[in-house]
Formats: structure tokens, sequence, C-alpha cells
């Protein structure tokens, strides 16, 4: 029994923790590029997570074609912020006009949501949320089976693009120094460009894996992004492998604190490992590697 | 020039005579401050209440009650003690209301009460079941539905001898309201030689309840599930738990319960989930009552909806206010005073009469609810 309940709490952290690394990636890229909180990027997880709602149950898509619309919703939305927004004040020279400009851009995107959805939760059903599989006294359902696999094939991706393409290696080379990247040709504002859409399809896509899951209302992001942020901090300030790796523990952490523990401390324990980390591990799970500098 | 004096005078006195009369009437006006969660993760009270609050005064504004016509004005509580507490200070200081209905959520009210204390208006209360609300509350606060000794007693009792349940897991947010419900339920089951065999809260910010649903299925047989928590998080658990296989909703031997914190359509959304799932609601639409029907079939026309518990709630409280100014009430002080001195208001949720406290003493608003295979209900006329 014990065996099969330590079993499934794995699984259940696994599944968690997939959902909360694609939530931080997004946050993880932009603050290792720009050195930026995005505080609106729970907001993008939202909209999201509307889009594939809408995708299926007004325009009558699948649910797997709603994760490829709410990617493209939120890379075109993460676009037009930018463009719009976020690069004008850029342009001005100061960093914390565009920090500022996130909480703005927050509090708009919720009240937009909260104006045009409404705020009454909204019941995200997909056709594999119920089909629940059993094996060897573990439960767990289709839709947990495709969160876990897109979660790795889009991580697959991503490492693949930073590791291998020049793009990636270019992202890379902005993220460890912009100016010196620039006098190598690289041009920091394309790149930067690159990175919002990047991190706000991520976001979007995050929201679609989340849908089934969250309590879906025009608040639903700001759930998971407090966790998303420890996350990003456990992990390393934006170090990728890092938050890979410190998003799967926080799911684990938090499974294993529900059945040993309790709920309630949940937040206790993850935050507690956060103070930790800092206190003696600043740097995070994986520290970035300085010397690879250009 | 002796008679233009005169004159003048008297068409002044006409001239004030008129301006006072309409300012007079004017006044008669009993203006209600209205505080409900627009934001946030208890929105969706706030949406439904104040349709309940436009039909009731489109219906007594409709002839007036003894001259007065009723306005009202909204502020968003969210739910949430500061924000309820600034809310509540800005409607008072700004609108000045005779009266206020709200808040829903237990914490955000008890944040509240003091502040309407000070101010000695009148607060209707039909959503808070923590029993601080009313015990020891304050003269300026009224609750009309049972508080959660009363409900809890009540759900516990009925738990043990209709459901013969002997086992039980508390499920709650860790909310005043949450923890309060639990433990009232928990000291009633155990009294009366039940077993709570874990007693779990969690915040408002989970979501995946998978992790707790496989703690259910591994501490043994569970008889009932008392679930106290929001319906967003609702909706999820009892997901959760049927994916487990812990409630009937999901081939397994447990009973959910629930209390009046979920909005009717919670069945419809959890989809065969919550088949199985006990509640108590605080309106019944099954009621043949003609008061019920017409309020029923009203509701239908305005909002081509069916009207939930909520709705049915804040048409309460507005139909309450009513009737104490039908009683003679027409300012804060003597709204109070003829709320505290109700003794037979019917309403479409049940009947009103309150104790010293303040808290109603009726319990015909308890009704508990069965979720059917259709996922509609079936009454259990346990009350």
């Amino acid at each position: 029994m014990t065996a099969t309940i330590v079993a499934q709490q794995a699984i259940n952290g696994i599944v968690l923790g997939s959902l909360y690394v694609l939530v931080a990636l997004g946050l993880t890229l932009i603050y290792g590029v720009l050195v930026q909180i995005n505080f609106a990027h729970a907001d993008f997880v939202t909209l999201g997570a509307f889009a594939a709602y809408f995708f299926m149950h007004v325009l009558g898509g699948s649910y797997l074609a709603s994760i490829g619309a709410a990617l493209v919703v939120g890379a075109v939305l993460g676009w037009a912020i930018n463009v719009t927004i976020f690069a004008p004040l850029r342009r001005k020279g100061s960093e914390l006009l565009p920090l500022i400009a996130t909480i703005g851009v927050s509090t708009i995107m919720q009240n937009a949501m909260l104006s045009l959805f409404g705020p009454v939760p909204y019941a995200f059903e997909t056709p594999y949320s119920q089909k629940v599989f059993r094996v060897a006294g573990t439960f767990f359902t289709l839709q947990s089976v495709i969160i876990i696999a897109v979660s790795t094939v889009t991580i697959a991706l991503l490492y693949a693009f930073m590791k291998f393409t020049f793009l990636g290696k270019a992202l890379r080379a902005v993220s460890q120094d912009r100016e010196t990247a620039g006098l190598m040709g690289i041009n920091p504002n394309y790149l930067i460009m690159l990175t919002f859409i990047l991190a706000s399809a991520l976001a979007g896509m995050g929201g679609a894996m989340l849908a089934p899951v969250l309590v879906l209302t025009p608040f639903a992001g700001t759930t998971v992004i407090v966790k998303a942020f420890a996350i990003v901090i456990i992990g390393g300030f934006g170090n990728v492998e890092g938050t890979i790796l410190a998003g799967l523990l926080v799911g684990l952490i938090e499974s294993f604190t529900t059945q040993y523990l309790d709920p309630g401390l949940i937040d206790i324990v993850v935050f507690g490992l956060l103070l930790l980390m800092l206190a003696f591990r600043p740097t995070g799970l994986v520290s970035e590697r300085r010397e690879e500098n250009v | 020039m002796r008679k233009q004096h005169v004159l003048a005078v008297s068409a002044l006195s006409l001239i004030a005579s008129v301006a006072f009369g309409a300012a007079n009437a004017q006044d008669k006006t009993i203006k209600i401050g209205a505080l409900f969660p627009m934001s946030g993760p208890g929105a969706y009270f706030g949406a439904q209440d104040k349709q309940g609050v436009e039909l009731a005064l489109e219906q007594l504004n409709k002839d007036g009650v003894n001259g007065y016509k009723f306005t009202v004005q909204y502020e968003d509580s969210a739910c949430s003690p500061l924000p309820a507490s600034q809310a509540a200070k800005r409607l008072i200081d700004q609108y000045k209301p005779d009266v206020i209905i709200g808040e829903e959520c237990s914490d955000a009210t008890l944040a509240i009460m003091p502040i309407v204390e000070q101010a000695k208006t009148p607060m209707i209360n039909a959503g808070s079941s923590a029993l601080k609300v009313t015990d020891p509350g304050n003269p300026y606060t009224f609750r009309i539905m049972p508080n959660e000794v009363m409900q809890g007693v009540d759900i516990a009792t009925q738990a043990y001898n209709k459901l013969n349940a002997r086992t039980a897991v508390l499920l709650y947010e860790n909310t005043n309201a949450g923890i309060g419900n639990a433990k009232v339920f928990k000291d009633t089951f155990e009294k009366l030689g039940g077993k709570i065999v874990a007693d779990i809260g969690f915040g408002r910010d989970v979501n995946d309840f998978t992790s707790i649903a496989t703690r259910i299925a591994g501490v043994g047989k569970v008889d009932v599930i008392p679930t106290y928590t929001l319906e967003g998080q609702g909706l999820k658990i009892t997901q959760a738990l049927a994916q487990a296989g812990v409630v009937k909703g999901g081939d397994g031997p447990a009973i959910q319960l629930g209390t009046i914190w979920l909005p009717f359509g919670f069945e419809q959304k959890a989809g065969k989930a919550a088949l199985g799932y006990v509640r108590i609601v605080q309106f019944d639409p099954t009621d043949q009552r003609d008061m019920v029907k017409n309020f029923v079939a009203t509701f239908k026309a305005k909002f081509n909806a069916d009207p939930t518990h909520i709705n049915a709630h804040a048409y309460d409280q507005i139909m309450l206010i009513g009737d104490v100014v039908k009683r003679g009430a027409k300012d804060a002080q003597s709204i109070r005073d003829q709320l505290a001195a109700t003794k037979s208001f019917v309403g479409v949720t049940g009947s009103v009469e309150f104790d010293k406290n303040n808290q109603n003493t009726k319990m015909d608003t308890i009704h508990y609810m069965e979720t059917k295979p259709d996922l509609s209900w079936n009454a259990l006329k346990w009350n």
C-alpha cells in the first residue's frame, strides 16, 4: 500500500511539475535575456487557457488543436504587447519603466478578461480528463499522459533550439552579455522580440495545458504564477535546465507534503526551500556557467 | 407697496413649500449599500447576488413601500477582509446607505462588522456561515441564513442517522468559515459515535487536488466527505475524488457532502463525478409555494436562466428590507430596530425570525439535495 501511494504521489508530482515547468520556462527566458520580471506572465497563461476553451467549445476544435491555438494566441499577443508597450519603454533607457508596465499590462488584461468572460468559473473538460487508467493500484488520466508528453516534447524542442540553432545560440549570447553580443553582429532588439514571442507562446500553451486542471476564471493564472516565480529562483535565475529541475521538484514536494504532512503546509515547504536556496545557493540548482561567455 | 410685499412673501412661501415638498418626496428613498465580491475567486457570488437584487428592486419600486423607493449602490468587497473593509468605508462615507447587504465570505463579513457598527448602519448577511458573525456578533449585523453550527450540526446528524455514515474525511479551505464548518461537523459527528479518519485543510491557491484525493484513497473506508470550499476548487475536488475512485461518481463508496457554498449548476459542470453528492441548498426551486413559483418565473423571464440560491438570498435580503419599511422603518436606526423585531417574514428561501444575537433561528431554509445520475436533484426532505 505504501509503495503504491509513493508511486501515485510521484506520478501526481511529475504531472503537476510538468505544468509548472511550462509556465516557469517563459518567465525564466524573459529574465535570462532581459533581466526583467514579467508580472503579466500569469495573464498570458490565463488568456491561453481561455483561448483553448473557446477554440474547443465555440469553434468546435479538438483539445490537441486548442493547445496549438493557445500557443499562437500567446505568441501574437506577446509580439503585439512588446511592440506597442515594452519596446518603446525600453528605448527610453530605464529598466524600471518596462517592469512597472508589466504590472499595468497584467491589471488591464485581468480586468479585460473579467469583463469579457465574467467571474463565474468555467468547467474546462476535455475528452481525456475522465479517461482514467488504473495500473497496479495507481491511477492516472489520459489528460495526465498528454500533459507529460506535450511538456517533454516542448522542453526537448526548446532545449534543441537553444543549444543547436543559430537563433538559440544568439539568444544565449544576448542573455550572457547583451552589449558584446551586439558587437558580434547580433541584433539584441530582434532577440528580445523573439524572447517575448517564445515566452508568451509557452505561457499560452501552458494555459491550455493547465486549463483542465485550473479553476478557470480571469484570475486563474495568478494562482500558479507565485509558484512559477519560486521555481525560477530555485532553478537559478534565467537558467532553463534549472527551471525544469526545480519545476519537477516543486511538483513532487507538493504531492509528498500533501500525503505525509498537510496540504496547508505546501507554501511553507516550497518557500522555505526558496529561502534556503537564496541563503546557501543563491545561483540556484543549476548555476549559469559564466566562463561560457562569448 | 405693502400689497406687493405680501405677494412676494406669498410667492416665496409657495415656491419654498413646493421645493420642500419635492425635496421631501426625493428624500423618501431607502438607500441600500451592497457589498459583494465582484472580483477574485468568489466573484460568482457578486454576479448572482446582483441579479437577485435587481429583480427585487424592480418589484418593490413598481409601487414603492409606504411611499418609499429603493436605490442600491454596489461596491466590490472581493471576498477578502482588506478590500471588504475599504469598500465598506467608501460606501458609508460616500453613499451613506440606510442599510447594507453582504458580504458573502465570512472573513470579509467579520472585517466589515465593526465598521457598520461604528456607523450605526444595519447590515443583512445571507452568505457567511462563520459562527462569530452572530456569536457574539453586534447589534447592527443580521444573518438570515443558518450559521455554521446550525448547518454543521444538522448535516453531521443527518449523515450519521440517514446515511448511516460512521467514518468521514474533512476537506475544507483554510478560512474562518472553512475551518469553523469542519470543526462543527467533527464535534457533532464524533459525539454521535462517528470517526474522522482524515482532517485536510488547504489554501485557496491549490489547483490540483489529485494528491489530496490520493491521500484520501489511502486512508481506508470512508463513508462521507464533508467539503467546504468555493465553486472552482469544489469542482476540482469532486473530479479528483471520482478519478481516484473514492466517491460514488467514480464508482467508489463515499458520499460527498456540501453546504450552501456551491451555486446551482455545479453538478452540470462537475459531470458524472458529482453523482450521489448530497448538499444543503437554501433555496428549493421545486418548492410549490406560490411565492417561489412566481420568483422562479419572473427571474427566468428577466434573466433567461433558472435562479440559484445566491439569487434567491439576495432577493430575500431586499424583500426583508421592503418588509421592515412596510412596518414603519425609514432610516438606519429604525431599520435596525424593525429588523430585530422581525417575527414572521417569509421569503423564497424560507422564513426569518431573529434571536437576541440577530441570527435567524428558522431551519426551514435548509434543504438537502442529492445528485441523480442525470445530474438533476432529488430533494431529500430531511427537514
